[in-house]
């Protein structure tokens, strides 16, 4: 087992693969396991605000009292659970539109939602997000509807423009030629190809919707208190960086922890890809 | 002679601890207005070998182990960047395959070339133009006022190559590599490409390595051919005694040209692959695809090659035995 | 009532993209008989690969018309409708994008046995992997995805998947093009096995070399319209039309 990692890291972009997944799974999966091994809930009032670390709470308390640990553990669900969310529905919907577009043949359809695509592009997300806020609300749930609503017209692109090169391309004449019906053609043949390259962008995507909830969440707009969320706990440590820096310094070392490590992935994973 | 390869091996740098040797050894010698091809399969080096002519190696990560490349009294292998400025351009110029590299696609022609122009000292424009019409009309491009303001998508693949060619022959260079110029092209751009690069030899005796892997092109235009077969040169011969190459690699590609075979007929194919890059055996690395092979060929290293005569070496150590020595 | 295995008759293809007209492929007329191997020579721009592709089925023709034994081939708006499909099948020029990237090449021919000869999956792939021998393949480099495999195996799985249909004619776009010496002749050879075991072939190259070694019949094209046609023997050495003759002249001696 240990020599496989090692061969493993020896091929190109190998070792930054591996560190970023032991990165990634070791705070996912603390974090959703918290509950198991962490004594305080996050919500708990254990003590005096403001405490410093120590070996009990080793990442001190709030400002209300509550263990930081906890909180910044308790947060992964929202961050890495909804950013997953938020990556995977536009991922699903924004693949398949895509792949349609490229297959389809009414004209006026095609710039209806083109230009619908191209609109929404146009737009930074957070932006997109802020302003959507104002209409349907805060909360992460929410949030959860923005992204899907607004994020998988990126992925659309993508899609659509992969599509369209792989319509072009022999195999996919070939399917033609041998007569296989058309369904077969776009799911067998066309989607697993258009879906690596989607893929690949949303791994990148995932970083930037981890900022995106976070950001939100800072500016008040995201996760409601008391809900336990980095950019909100960052929101709420600011007043007290000088005498409590803790209750900023954990959660923001958490986002860091989580964007690098899917950074590193993507890294080691276009370092494989230019080697080969 | 004006340029002398000798024992060279190249190196290339895979990771920072694998390295692949993908040269050894090649040694070749041209000599001034020679038109000297360079055969060989993909994977043979042949590539590098230009490259180390040209002094582009390290831009993949390749560098010279050993061996030694006299350029006019110039030791190419030990020269630094500054002294590839004025070598590269200069004393060797290089075309490039049509189909990989070709004018920069942004910069309209006559920008192109006078970059080419200028590389010995910016000059007054109008004599870059003089000058940039001249060499479009020694590379047979018609109209060439109009070409100097066209990009290069304007262009076709024959046309573009011309302008490679004369940006590569700008500075007058005593050497020209010309790294697979026709593949890609047709049939009749080809040829047209081939009498260009002839009449060039004649007006401006420069000398010109033609690679390819194209054995049938390389006979009827080379004087002489260079052989390379799994990163070694193992044969050199002149053109017009090919039938009687004393290396049994050299013959196979000769039997192994289609246009020798009757229509869907059996067609001489040489056995097997070259051994990949880092797999190369000991001994002749030709030995597992050679009709001739005998237990010494695996054992003996055949580098360094026997002279057979001033123009004509072969790396094969059986070959006296074969072919009964040089005719 | 076409005699012919398949005919052309007055075949125009015209692109039109954006207000650009361009006539790829002019008014011309072609004929393959059974066992016959038609080549159809031109360099690049000559619209051979065009009209390689009408023959196909995979361009629709702008006037003109193609017909299989007798009948038109595009009837009803569909090329090749229903069982006709499997009768013509096409091998194309990029090994690279011949075949997809995602599958593994056992799968890809099984998947075409499936759907031709009707056989359950397993038999398919025992079919598969015989057809991928004959071709040369070995069953372990069958289970390999394309990209494991080199340019002239990638061009021969391809042939092996468009053989599992059983064709009466295989259309070879450029075959020998992109691959090396050594994988061209293994190549060119399996062609020949081929002919020989009836398979009728139309081959468009630009290679004359290639043409010269497998075809009956060649077709000389140039700029969308045949200036020559006539037996191997003849185009080569008694070339009449000025632009045959110039190709000709262009080979290497």
């Amino acid at each position: 087992m240990i020599k496989r990692i090692r061969d493993y890291a020896a091929l190109p972009g190998g070792f930054g693969i591996i560190v970023g997944v032991s990165m990634f799974l070791s705070i996912t999966v603390i974090g959703f396991a918290r509950p198991i091994f962490i004594p305080y809930a996050p919500d708990e009032l254990v003590g005096d605000g403001l405490a410093a670390p120590s070996w009990q709470h080793p990442f001190g308390l709030d400002q209300l009292g509550r263990d930081m640990l906890s909180r910044v553990l308790a947060a992964v669900p929202a961050d890495i659970g909804v950013a997953f969310l938020g990556v995977s529905i536009p991922l699903f919907i924004g693949t398949l539109i895509g792949i349609l577009l490229a297959f389809a043949k009414n004209k006026v359809f095609l710039s209806l939602v083109g230009s619908i695509i191209d609109g929404i592009n146009a737009f930074p997300l957070l932006i997109i997000a802020i302003a959507m806020v104002t209409f349907l609300g805060p909360g992460l749930f929410n949030v959860v509807i923005i992204l899907a609503l607004m994020n998988w017209a990126r992925y659309a692109r993508i899609a659509r423009t992969r599509a369209q090169i792989v319509l072009r391309e022999n195999y996919v004449e070939a399917a033609r030629l041998m007569g296989y019906p058309r369904r077969k053609i776009i799911f067998k043949h066309v989607t697993p190809n258009v879906s690596s390259e989607t893929l690949a962008y949303a791994l990148s995507d995932f970083i930037l919707v981890i900022v995106i909830i976070s950001g939100l969440s800072f500016l008040g707009l995201g996760a409601r208190p008391p809900a336990a969320e980095w950019g909100s706990m960052i929101a709420d440590g600011r007043v007290f960086l000088g005498e409590a820096w803790w209750i900023t310094v954990f959660p923001g070392l958490a986002l860091c922890w989580s964007a690098i490590s899917i950074s590193l992935i993507v890294e080691g994973l276009s370092r494989r890809d230019r080697a080969s | 002679m004006l340029a002398t390869i000798q024992d060279l091996r190249i190196d290339v740098r895979v990771t920072r601890r694998i390295r692949l040797r993908i040269v050894d050894t090649a040694s070749l010698t041209i000599q001034k207005g020679q038109l000297l091809g360079l055969i060989g399969e993909s994977g043979s080096g042949k590539t590098m070998l230009c490259r180390a002519l040209v002094g582009t190696l390290n831009r993949r990560g390749a560098y010279i182990e050993s061996g030694s490349i006299d350029f006019e009294g110039i030791d190419l292998v030990k020269a630094k960047k500054k002294d590839w400025r004025n070598i590269r351009g200069h004393k060797i110029g290089y075309i490039p395959q049509s189909a990989l590299a070709g004018p920069n696609p942004v910069m309209r022609i006559g920008a192109q070339l006078a970059e080419a122009i200028n590389q010995s000292g910016k000059k007054p424009s109008d004599e870059v133009r003089r000058r940039a019409l001249e060499l479009l009309e020694l590379v047979q491009i018609r109209r060439p006022e109009v070409v100097l303001k066209q990009y290069p998508y304007e262009l076709s693949g024959g046309m573009k190559q011309r302008v490679m060619i004369a940006c590569a022959i700008a500075q007058n260079p005593k050497l020209i590599v010309a790294d697979e110029p026709t593949t890609g092209l047709d049939v009749t751009v080809q040829a047209e490409i081939m009498e260009l690069l002839r009449s060039i030899r004649k007006e401006f005796d420069t000398s010109i390595i033609l690679v390819s892997h194209d054995l049938q092109l390389i006979n009827s235009v080379c004087d002489d051919i260079v052989v390379m077969h799994a990163g070694a040169t193992i044969e050199k011969v002149p053109s017009s005694k090919v039938t009687a190459a004393l290396h049994p690699y050299t013959h196979a590609l000769y039997d192994s040209r289609i246009d020798l075979v009757e229509p869907r007929g059996k067609l001489r194919t040489i056995k097997g692959q070259p051994p990949s890059v880092g797999k190369w055996p000991t001994g002749c690395r030709f030995a597992d695809r050679c009709d001739f092979v005998k237990d010494v060929c695996r054992t003996t290293d055949p580098t360094p090659f026997a002279q057979v005569n001033e123009n004509q070496w072969s790396a094969c150590i059986r070959h006296k035995e074969i072919y009964g020595g040089a005719k | 009532m076409s005699k012919h295995l398949i005919e052309a008759k007055n075949l125009s293809v015209t692109f039109n993209s954006y207000g650009y007209i361009v006539p790829a492929v002019k008014e011309v007329d072609f004929y393959l008989d059974k066992t016959e191997v038609v080549g159809v020579v031109g360099e690049s721009g000559s619209g051979k690969s065009t009209f390689a592709r009408v023959l196909a089925g995979l361009q629709f023709p702008t006037s003109g018309e193609v017909t299989f034994k007798g009948e038109n081939i595009f009837k009803g708006g569909a090329a090749y409708p229903g069982e006709l499909r499997k009768a013509v099948q096409m091998v194309f020029q990029d090994p690279y994008s011949s075949l997809n990237p995602r599958m593994r090449v056992i799968n890809a021919v099984t998947e075409a046995v499936m759907h031709h000869q009707h056989a359950s999956k397993k038999d398919a792939t025992e079919i598969a992997h015989n057809l991928l021998q004959r071709m040369g393949i070995s069953s372990t480099d069958a289970r390999k995805y394309p990209s494991a495999l080199s340019g002239g195996q990638r061009q021969r799985a391809s042939v092996a998947r468009a053989l599992s249909a059983q064709p009466e004619v295989l259309l070879a776009d450029e075959p020998t093009s992109a691959i090396d010496q050594s994988a061209q002749s293994q190549l060119l050879e399996l062609f020949a096995e081929l002919i020989a075991s009836g398979l009728s072939v139309v081959l468009v190259s630009h290679d004359l070399g290639v043409i010269r070694y497998l075809c009956d019949r060649v077709y000389v094209m140039e700029s969308g319209i045949f200036v020559e046609s006539g037996a191997t023997q003849d185009i080569f050495h008694k070339p009449a039309n000025p632009y045959t003759q110039k190709l000709i002249a262009s080979i290497p001696k």
